[in-house]
């Protein structure tokens, strides 16, 4: 709306105030044009002088000259304004013409406030117009200023709307990549579980049927021993078709050979069940939940679970220090530990040097793990714990590895650093706190 | 807001006729002209009509001198009433010194009424003047009619308000000059205070009055 006065008197402080209906002076509602050929209709008429005077008798309009020698009559008419006498018309002609001067004054009276009246009309006329107008404007104005605020405040949200959505899609995209690896790893683990116990049942039963194998065996070797003895006994052309076939069917060899075999595969059971164990344990299907957990021992089975994965001829050397048990989520730590020996493994083909270690200080855990390899270009470092970061063939790496490692790790209020170069290789370095 | 000319001495005060369309506001000042003397009375002004509804506003001017030689001018404005000339109003009721609300008596009205008054109130506000404070009387016009809203209904609404209600037929004449006085008395003794009327001018309360209100 219109600014409104301040003030009681009216005086506007800040803006125009449009008044309608302000006094007006006689001069202001009518103009010599129109005032002087009525005037000068009068003294053609026969008056000698006409003249308006203002209530100071200050002359405003006048025609004709003063008569001085003849007697005069001279008639004067007041002229309203309002209501108000704010002039006089006073008109002069000689003493015979009184008639006719009274009849022409009076004619001018009636004439020039009917003037001043109309006069007066059309100016508040056109002073209410521009007022409304004005106001209108002002309105107008307000109004326009009011909707380019609002129209700004909206373009405003709209942009950091824009942003925002951005961000969370960002965050929203990150949590999904991790929460796909994480599931892809639990399903791995669910796999590696259940693979490892449909093993365990025919291992079960391969071991034991080897043991009892090896005890029907030794039986029979017993056997065999005694009817070699029994063979020698008898004459020597009753021993040789028996002696030839034992050296056709190569029973010395398989005598000598069949305790290799079953100590093979006695050995190799063994392994099975070592990798099914490890296999197992690493899933920690059965404990996702948060337990007192020996680091060494999970990095140990990392290890193990990914021994098909270490390239032929490489070193790995191990130097854990005795540790407290960290109360966390093992699979999580697993996990971990993977993604970087996986980074390391894959680190050179030939001459790789896997170090694992850990050490004890204070309260804090320190794992590292080091390779040999070319080392991490300086400008790619600070990017290695970027989500989808990846050196490698499209396809070959998700890039996610190290994101997940930083994000798990910072979840445990630990923290992980990368030290890379071109001579020493890449050693990642993980601190636990033992009190979180 | 009155107009003081401390130098030419002159006093110029306006009082709006204010209410809804067609209550009755031009035909109470046509009226006050018919009924009041020629004397120090102006003619009454009707800036352009259409289909004789007000779209500008009326003025009937008055002037009086006080002893002291101090003029003093009333300028009495109607405004239109119709709703779509607001910003007309609004220009009209600026610097207002006193307010004559004319209501419909007409029992449909009663709605037009209310409405017009909240936009009295509310234009007041805009231009910077308090309904509280300010000379304010009100009609209710057309008492002559027939089916109209009874006068205890009437007061039961206005009485606690303590705004003086008149009860008028502007047509008939009945009570317009009585709701003038009204408003003329109180205008007078809301400046009274500040420019000193009575003392310094000689220009009593009832003089007042009775020189805006002397029938022809």
């Amino acid at each position: 709306m219109a600014k409104t006065p301040t003030h009681s008197n009216g005086k506007r402080e800040d803006n125009l105030f449009f008044v309608v209906g302000d006094e007006k002076k006689l001069t202001e509602l009518m103009t010599c044009q129109e005032v002087a050929p009525l005037l000068q209709g009068i003294i053609q008429a026969g008056a000698c002088y006409a003249v308006i005077v203002d209530d100071n008798s200050i002359r405003l309009w006048d025609h004709g000259r003063p008569e001085t020698n003849r007697a005069t009559c001279q008639v004067s008419k007041g002229l309203f304004l309002e209501g108000e006498e704010v002039a006089a018309i006073m008109v002069q002609g000689v003493q015979d013409n009184t008639p006719l001067i009274q009849g022409l004054a009076s004619l001018a009276q009636t004439t020039l406030q009917g003037l001043a009246q109309n006069n007066l009309k059309l100016m508040l006329t056109t002073e209410l117009h521009t007022s409304v107008v004005n106001l209108s404007q002002e309105e107008l104005l307000a109004v326009n200023a009011k909707l380019t605020a609002s129209e700004a405040r909206y373009r405003e949200l709209a942009a950091s709307l824009k942003k925002t959505v951005e961000q969370r899609s960002a965050a929203l995209k990150k949590a999904h990549s991790r929460l796909l690896q994480q599931e892809k790893m639990m399903a791995v683990g669910q796999l590696a579980a259940g693979v490892a116990h449909e093993i365990n049942n025919p291992l079960g039963f391969i071991a034991s049927n080897l043991r009892t194998l090896a005890k029907y065996i030794d039986r029979y070797r017993q056997l065999i021993s005694a009817l070699q003895q029994a063979t020698a006994t008898l004459p020597a052309e009753g021993q040789e078709p028996l002696q030839a076939l034992s050296k056709k069917l190569k029973i010395a060899f398989i005598d000598e050979d069949l305790q290799e075999l079953l100590g093979q595969s006695e050995e190799g059971c063994h392994r099975i069940k070592k990798i099914v164990a490890d296999l197992k344990g690493f899933s920690h299907i059965d404990d996702g939940e948060t337990t007192a957990t020996d680091i060494n021992i999970e990095l140990e089975r990392t290890l193990n679970v990914l021994t098909a994965q270490i390239p032929e001829g490489c070193r790995v050397s191990k130097d854990f220090a005795p540790l407290p048990s960290l109360l966390c989520q093992p699979a999580l730590l697993c996990q971990v530990f993977v993604n970087i020996i996986t980074n390391a493994l894959q680190a050179r083909k030939q001459g790789l040097h896997l170090k694992l270690s850990t050490q004890k200080s204070h309260n804090t855990i320190t794992i590292e793990i080091s390779d040999n390899g070319p080392g991490i270009p300086p400008h790619l470092v600070n990017r290695v714990f970027e989500p989808f970061f990846t050196t490698r063939e499209v396809g070959e790496g998700t890039g996610m590895g190290m994101a997940v490692a930083y994000d798990i790790i910072t979840a445990m209020a630990g923290t992980i650093k990368i030290d890379s170069s071109e001579d020493r290789g890449t050693t990642v370095t993980i601190r636990l706190p033992l009190k979180v | 807001m009155i107009e003081f000319d401390e130098q030419k001495k002159r006093l110029v005060l306006k009082l709006v006729y204010y209410g809804p369309a067609l209550s009755g506001k031009t035909t109470n000042l046509l009226c006050l002209h018919d009924l009041l003397t020629k004397e120090g009375r102006g003619d009454l002004m009707m800036l352009d009509t259409k289909d004789d509804r007000t779209i500008y506003f009326d003025l009937l001017p008055f002037f009086l001198k006080t002893p002291s030689g101090l003029k003093i001018k009333v300028k009495v404005y109607t405004v239109p009433g119709q709703v779509r000339h607001d910003a007309t109003r609004k220009a009209v009721l600026q610097r207002a010194d006193g307010v004559a609300f004319i209501a419909d008596s007409q029992a449909t009205e009663a709605r037009n009424n209310s409405t017009s008054f909240d936009n009295l109130e509310t234009n007041l506000s805009l231009v910077g003047l308090n309904i509280e404070r300010i000379p304010l009387v009100v009609q209710y016009n057309k008492r002559d009619l027939d089916d109209i809203i009874d006068e205890a209904n009437i007061r039961r609404v206005w009485d606690p308000t303590g705004i003086p209600v008149y009860l008028t037929s502007a047509l008939k004449g009945w009570g317009v000059l009585e709701s003038f006085a009204d408003l003329a008395r109180q205008t007078y003794h809301s400046i009274d205070k500040r420019y000193d009327l009575a003392g310094r001018h000689g220009l009593s309360s009832s003089e007042f009055v009775s020189r805006l209100t002397t029938r022809s």
